[in-house]
């Protein structure tokens, strides 16, 4: 008899809960069956499944709006952000966590204060920087934007992971002769994994989602990242709906699956950091 | 001795190689971000000519950014980032904790909401506000919707209302987010201890009163995060503008948001004849970097003085 009251009580809660579960999927169900549909089709049928699931919109996505080139050059500035950032900043974490220097500390703070410098007001004089290194037009230029912007978490993600690790670790293996740079990469890189991969995660997060450094730095086509693709997309098949939620799907499509394989390290990350931006 | 000696050699051997292993992260740091930085708060108090920089200027360009006719957009561009953070506070940073209080009292399934309350927010802002803007416009789905449970008729333009724009902006914002508080609060209040919500229940309080009284006291570390990054966020914002709305903050700027406002005068879409303004634009960017960097420090003081000891 009391159990009913009690799973009662609880009505509201799940309600609320489930409310928000809809509001977060129904507008990403609507992309992914408007993907396949003809605008006339949307028009007609809003919510219901496609009629067939006919990949034209996808094709014409990738061919006809030249989304396979921007995929590319997304991916290529991505994966060379991630490297750069990890290789650099572990580096620079492992003195710092794990030698005493003396200016350990000065150098760290110089690090950290950039987690929070708003960057974007600083694109004029990057703007002017690139030009006169001639970084315009290039997806190095980006690499090494994202890079530096990306190093200050890392090199603190790094620094908090290494500093816990037994100064046993590396004192025995410079007993064994083992090289500063072996040490760094072949005993205490492996050790700090987890670290890796949040800085791994969260740099391909944000360098696959930025949208502002590409609109400054890129004006050839070729160049194009894919959310500055998407946004031209926007406006320039405002009438070809079927495109631009095709588009939309294949430039949210490697992050959706990285998302449904890293979900946990993701949650537990955001929860304990909160560095998601 | 020997020992002494080894001991001082392996610190110079240690001095050399952490200079070596810092220097490549210090250099693209320092080039990329320190550098342009500082060069573009120097730079602000100058007389700029294109992307030239002339003679040392004072204050004018700060003055020339409050008045006639700089000022009505700095003032409009600030006022809707005031307004977004008070939003942001209450759709997003309020509602996620209610979530993530009833995901706290539920044994199952928190990892799965979780999950998908978060997912928005590994998605670009480009994407979200281009799917929005589709939803949203005329014709589009959510109009349809209204239509049908009879909320609503005829077309839904509130996007190119004034007055409703900035409000589905800040929405959209707040659904791109929303999983940023549920997790940041969950994983704030499995760290309290359980035996405190114990003894309140056996006080005789309800959930509600739990969440109030008991909770959101000691959740205080959690709360003060989340103020900053939204504060940091919101007076970043950008994109969702850019994309919804146009880099004007359509219809009449009454979207229009400080970075945006930047935007346009440092890369030409501002006024009639679209040409920059290097000198009004530096001098917003060093007017921005104050308004965040003192905004945070005041919130990082704020919220370590409220933080609860036990």
């Amino acid at each position: 008899m009391l159990a009913i009251p009690r799973q009662l009580a609880r009505l509201p809660g799940w309600t609320a809960l489930v409310l928000w579960t809809a509001a977060v999927l129904l507008p990403l169900y609507i992309l992914v069956v408007s993907c396949f549909k003809t605008t006339a089709e949307i028009y007609d049928n809003r919510l219901g499944l496609p009629q067939s699931f006919a990949f034209d919109n996808f094709v014409a996505a990738w061919t006809r709006a030249d989304l396979g080139q921007n995929f590319i050059n997304s991916l290529i500035v991505t994966g060379g952000a991630v490297i750069l950032t990890i290789i650099v900043s572990a580096m620079a974490a492992y003195p710092l966590s794990r030698y005493r220097l003396g200016w350990n500390g000065i150098m760290l703070g110089l690090f950290l204060s950039g987690i929070m410098l708003p960057i974007r007001l600083a694109s004029v004089e990057l703007f002017t920087l690139m030009r006169n290194l001639g970084l315009l037009d290039s997806l190095i230029g980006l690499i090494l934007v994202y890079s530096a912007i990306r190093i200050p978490f890392a090199v603190f993600i790094f620094a908090n992971f290494m500093s816990v690790l037994p100064s046993e670790l590396d004192e025995a293996a410079r007993m064994d002769g083992a090289g500063e740079a072996r040490i760094l990469f072949q005993i205490v890189l492996p050790m700090v994994k987890p670290a890796i991969s949040i800085v791994a995660i969260f740099t391909a997060i944000a360098v696959w989602n930025d949208f502002f450094f590409p609109l400054i730095f890129i004006f050839d086509d070729r160049y194009k990242t894919v959310p500055l693709a998407i946004s031209v997309f926007v406006g320039q098949f405002r009438t070809d709906w079927g495109l631009v939620f095709a588009s939309l799907a294949i430039s949210m499509a490697p992050i959706l699956i990285m998302y449904c394989l890293l979900a946990r390290q993701i949650r537990e990350g955001v929860g304990s950091g909160g560095g998601a931006k | 001795m020997i020992a002494r000696r080894r001991k001082s050699s392996l610190q110079r051997t240690q001095q050399r190689m952490a200079v070596l292993f810092i220097v490549p992260a210090l250099a693209v740091y320092a080039l990329f971000v320190l550098y342009p930085l500082l060069m573009s708060l120097w730079g602000s108090f100058f007389v700029w000519r294109g992307l030239r920089m002339l003679e040392f200027a004072g204050l004018s360009n700060f003055t020339r950014l409050f008045v006639f006719p700089s000022g009505g957009r700095l003032y409009g561009a600030l006022w809707h980032n005031v307004a977004w953070f008070f939003g942001i506070m209450l759709f997003q940073n309020g509602l996620g904790l209610l979530l993530a209080w009833l995901l706290f009292l539920r044994a199952k399934g928190a990892a799965f909401f979780q999950s998908v309350f978060f997912f928005p927010a590994v998605l670009s802002p480009v994407i979200v506000g281009a799917l929005w803007r589709l939803l949203l416009a005329p014709g589009g789905t959510i109009e349809w919707m209204l239509n049908g449970l009879g909320l609503h008729q005829g077309s839904l333009t509130v996007l190119g209302n004034s007055h409703t724009a900035l409000v589905m902006l800040i929405a959209v914002d707040a659904w791109n987010w929303m999983g940023l508080p549920v997790l940041i609060y969950t994983a704030g209040l499995r760290q309290i201890s359980s035996q405190i919500f114990e003894a309140a229940r056996l006080d005789g309080a309800g959930s509600g009163r739990m969440l109030v009284s008991v909770a959101l006291p000691l959740l205080m570390p959690a709360v003060g995060t989340l103020t900053t990054l939204s504060f940091i966020n919101t007076f970043n914002q950008f994109d969702i503008v850019y994309v919804m709305q146009g880099v004007q903050g359509n219809p009449s700027y009454s979207t229009d948001t400080l970075v945006t406002y930047f935007y346009r005068l440092a890369f030409g879409a501002e006024g009639a004849v679209g040409i920059t303004d290097i000198g009004l634009a530096l001098a917003l960017g060093t007017l921005l970097f104050l308004i965040l960097s003192i905004g945070t420090l005041v919130m990082l003081r704020f919220f370590d003085r409220r933080t609860v000891q036990l």
